[in-house]
């Protein structure tokens, strides 16, 4: 009985993660077949290796500086959260100002509103601030909406960890400002990898607000170059599609492989305990 | 005139002292930031609901006349019934098979990692290119789905779902489901390993079975990733945008938009003033659901 349980837990989640992969295998496949074959004719393990696919995807659509733009945006964003929102976070932890209650209330309570809310207004702040079409006026779009959770995040795991590692700095002649680089800063490792996980790729994948404050071709982002290729060339070429798609899709894959064994540590160390 | 200025020097003064500490000001910068970028438009946005704007020329006071035209639009009636629609599907089914998910993948066994990082894959994605994905899969005729689907002689579940109102609600479920299953999972994993491990040695030694260990020990210890997840996927699911417009374009017609689709569509017709109106109606319509679930949630904890 025992190991009749096993097998079928075994068996589940072997279903659930092929249920995961299959999209991706399909999507690998189609990107490395002729335009001519359906996927399914003939035998769906061994493609054509037609490489002229990533060839074509890379020159036709605007992929390569779309990844550019992503990779900027997406830097500046999560450089502004990591210090900023870990700054917040230690002074909301460890003093009880009534102005690190109010900035805490504030960003637990705006948590709730997505993004799309104040999108519009903000356009026009954008436009008066000339930040519509930079990069850098997208980064600061995205690093303000991540900005509550991070706190959460950072303010949960800074409560974690013992008040006393700040003072015996301070005995040492530090102030609560310098300990917090030099000591807390660089603890806080776990919930930085969390933050990025559940943040970063939100931002280099941000679609919602690309659409309205990337519209130059030269300063779209990876949804918002490949929505526009797409839309030229849907249902005609997918073998160019799903190319680009895995161009895409790969910087994401990497980046989250190397983040996501700090995930889980982040989690239960910071994340749930707000 | 001078008081803001007067006060900032004074203030600087007494860090150069040292009688206050940097530290005080550390929660600044994010506040700016956030005020700058997020408050104040919000703020600015209850103005302009109330004005006919076009975006570039003078706007009028007009009252609440957008708020009367938005429930007067059929359009309107519709997205909102969509977006609903949509997070009454996705929401429960969400927190269900991520729970589910997780409880399969907490005990120890071979593998574990891998399948967790397979699981949570989809996530990472872009939902707008997994939207594309899943639309060349789900292709009727030439997609592998619909081809799979034949090989079983069931083709006509699929059919040509997208000029099919319930079967493309359906299908964007399904697909926002498959997407963030691992997401909710990981929220519930990290909350079942903060549940020491004595609570169900305890319950083992009264006799308890699995189910009512589940309900009496697991579920309430489970509360506080229960909360985050309920919350935060009723606000995803209600602010649904990337994957309906890779899958349906909010079609046929403007039978599948929701109103976050909505919202952008008036901004880029011009017609600013009513879209932060649509705004301000759907923040309500979000924020309702998400007090309630808070409320209940914290109360059983």
């Amino acid at each position: 009985m025992k190991t009749i349980l096993k097998v079928s837990k075994y068996f589940l989640i072997v279903l659930i993660c092929a249920i995961c992969l299959i999209p991706f295998y399909i999507l690998i496949i189609l990107s490395l077949n002729t335009p001519q074959r359906i996927f399914y004719e003939g035998n769906m393990f061994v493609p054509d290796f037609f490489l002229r696919n990533y060839v074509d995807a890379w020159n036709k659509s605007h992929i390569g500086t779309a990844i550019i733009n992503s990779a900027v945006i997406t830097i500046v964003a999560l450089v502004i959260i990591l210090v900023f929102g870990a700054m917040a976070a230690y002074t909301i932890a460890r003093f009880n100002y009534k102005f690190n209650q109010l900035v805490f209330w504030l960003f637990m309570s705006c948590m709730m509103i997505p993004g799309i809310i104040n999108t519009v207004p903000l356009y026009t702040l954008m436009i008066k601030l000339n930040a519509i079409n930079t990069l850098w006026g997208m980064g600061l779009v995205c690093a303000t909406i991540a900005m509550p959770s991070a706190v959460f995040i950072f303010t949960g795991f800074v409560k974690s960890l013992p008040r006393e590692i700040e003072e015996a700095a301070i005995i040492d002649g530090c102030s609560w400002f310098t300990a917090f680089w030099k000591i807390t800063f660089p603890l806080l490792k776990p919930s930085v990898a969390a933050v990025i996980i559940l943040n970063g790729f939100g931002i280099w994948n941000n679609y919602a607000q690309a659409v309205f404050f990337l519209q130059d071709s030269k300063k779209h982002n990876i949804p918002q170059a490949l929505s526009v290729y797409f839309q030229q060339f849907a249902g005609a070429h997918w073998n160019l599609m799903a190319a680009t798609a895995v161009i895409a899709v790969i910087p994401v894959i990497i980046a989250f492989l190397m983040f996501q064994k700090n995930l889980m540590k982040g989690l239960t160390d910071g994340a749930l305990k707000g | 005139m001078d008081a803001p200025a007067s006060f900032l020097k004074g203030v600087l003064g007494m860090i150069k002292t040292k009688k206050i500490g940097l530290h005080t000001f550390m929660a600044v910068p994010a506040f700016l930031l956030f005020a700058l970028f997020f408050i104040y438009p919000l703020i600015q946005g209850i103005g302009m609901s109330l004005t006919d704007w076009d975006g570039l020329g003078r706007s009028n006071f007009i009252g609440l006349q957008n708020f009367f035209d938005f429930f007067k639009d059929e359009r309107a009636i519709t997205d909102i019934k969509n977006t609903l629609l949509f997070a009454l599907g996705s929401a429960p089914l969400l927190n269900i098979i991520g729970l589910i998910y997780a409880l399969l993948m907490n005990g120890k066994f071979k593998g574990k990692g891998i399948a967790r990082v397979i699981i949570y894959l989809p996530a990472v994605i872009s939902p707008l290119i997994m939207g594309y994905i899943w639309y060349l899969l789900l292709q009727p005729e030439r997609g592998f789905v619909f081809h799979a689907l034949e090989l079983i002689g069931k083709s006509s579940w699929l059919g040509n779902w997208l000029g099919d109102y319930t079967a493309c609600m359906v299908v964007l479920v399904l697909v926002n489901v498959w997407q963030y299953a691992g997401m909710t999972m990981v929220i519930y994993l990290a909350g079942l390993q903060s549940i020491p491990e004595e609570l169900y040695e305890s319950a083992k030694i009264d006799g308890a079975s699995y189910w009512s260990s589940f309900r009496y020990v697991t579920l309430p210890m489970l509360m506080p990733s229960i909360r985050i997840n309920v919350v935060t996927n009723i606000i995803g699911s209600l602010a649904v945008f990337d994957i309906v417009m890779a899958l349906t374009d909010g079609g046929p017609g403007y039978s599948t938009e929701t109103l976050s689709i909505y919202i952008m569509r008036m901004c880029y017709g011009s017609k600013t003033g009513y879209s932060t109106a649509v705004a301000l109606i759907m923040f309500f319509i979000i924020l309702i659901p998400v007090i309630i679930s808070m409320r209940l949630t914290r109360e059983k904890e």
